[in-house]
């Protein structure tokens, strides 16, 4: 049983909550167009496979990510200890102004917590992540969780901390049809904790 | 970038993991994680020849490693999508599917596989349209210039 990061993003994508979600391959690929400061963008996820032998080869995918989302089991707190590990992983392998998300999934299992919020929140505020607890199989917070991920890509972008010409940035601007712009696409990837 | 299988593996990411597989090949023992790692570079190679070379070091973990059964299936259906070798790709999806029937990741891929042989065969349709058409012309032209000279 995972954490549920290919749950939160087929939450998100399609809405729809996958009951038996069996250990991902490798990595899966989702894209959503969503809309930020009247901007549309499109935003591509990488979902990188959890278990440990697919991790040498899924950390070249952290590379040229605008966000990161890293995800651990509220239920579980083994999940929740191995948090450093991936951090350090994410910030050796991504840019300075990668926005790093964390998620505290299955929130809907509240009588079997094992990590509490404020235990996480504290470990979040201390390396400078965005932090909320979510369901995906309720729904609860995915949306915000995602979108605040883009937000804040957005506001770099707009603060002048993220470059778009960068090779690295992890974010396309493409301008389509006159009065109708287009920035595309912010990069998260959906990383793990299990 | 649309799915997984337009996905291209970085050059110093094969060189990076040809090494470690060549290092223990040089050294007698290979294990089952270099073999993998390497072969699931090489079937996200651009030069065909990589792929193949991907599809035979899975085929081998395949018969050699069967705890690791449902991502060699996987890449091998990658790999042999990736060389439009269709029908062999189909048949490890549904090797797949016989043992875990719902797996979306999969249901997925066989999607794609299936777009792309749709899209491949219209577009061999269509040239076989516009072929027909030439012949059609040269036919018509010929027969008309018969007709003249009839007359």
């Amino acid at each position: 049983m995972g954490v549920g990061k290919s749950c939160l993003l087929h939450q998100f994508t399609d809405k729809k909550f996958m009951a038996d979600c069996p250990h991902t391959i490798g990595v899966e690929f989702g894209t959503r167009i969503i809309e930020v400061a009247g901007q549309k963008i499109k935003l591509q996820i990488w979902d990188t496979a959890g278990q440990e032998r697919f991790r040498a080869v899924t950390r070249s995918y952290y590379r040229g990510a605008a966000g990161a989302l890293m995800v651990y089991d509220i239920t579980r707190r083994s999940t929740y200890n191995h948090l450093s590990s991936w951090l350090t992983d994410t910030r050796n392998l991504t840019n300075p102004s990668t926005v790093i998300f964390l998620i505290g999934n299955k929130s809907d299992l509240d009588a079997q917590r094992d990590v509490t919020y404020e235990e996480a929140k504290q470990f979040a505020d201390e390396n400078g992540l965005m932090f909320v607890e979510a369901s995906a199989k309720t729904g609860q917070n995915v949306e915000e969780a995602f979108l605040e991920t883009a937000k804040k890509i957005y506001q770099s972008i707009q603060d002048g901390r993220l470059d778009l010409n960068a090779a690295e940035s992890g974010v396309q601007h493409k301008p389509a049809s006159p009065g109708r712009p287009l920035a595309a696409p912010p990069a998260a990837r959906d990383n793990c904790a299990c | 970038m649309e799915d997984v299988l337009d996905e291209i593996v970085s050059s110093e990411d094969l060189q990076k993991f040809e090494k470690v597989f060549h290092e223990q090949l040089h050294r007698g023992t290979v294990t089952h994680k270099a073999q993998f790692e390497y072969a699931w570079c090489l079937v996200r190679s651009k030069y065909p020849t990589d792929i193949r070379k991907g599809i035979l070091l899975l085929k081998e973990l395949f018969n050699s490693h069967p705890e690791g059964k449902r991502d060699y299936l996987f890449y091998l259906a990658i790999g042999n999508a990736r060389i439009k070798e269709y029908n062999k790709a189909l048949h490890y999806v549904k090797s797949f599917l016989e043992i875990e029937p719902a797996n979306q990741q999969v249901l997925t891929l066989e999607r794609q596989i299936t777009k792309r042989m749709e899209k491949e065969g219209l577009i061999g349709i269509a040239h076989w349209a516009l072929l027909m058409n030439a012949l059609l012309g040269v036919h018509y032209l010929f027969a008309k210039k018969k007709q003249i000279k009839e007359d």
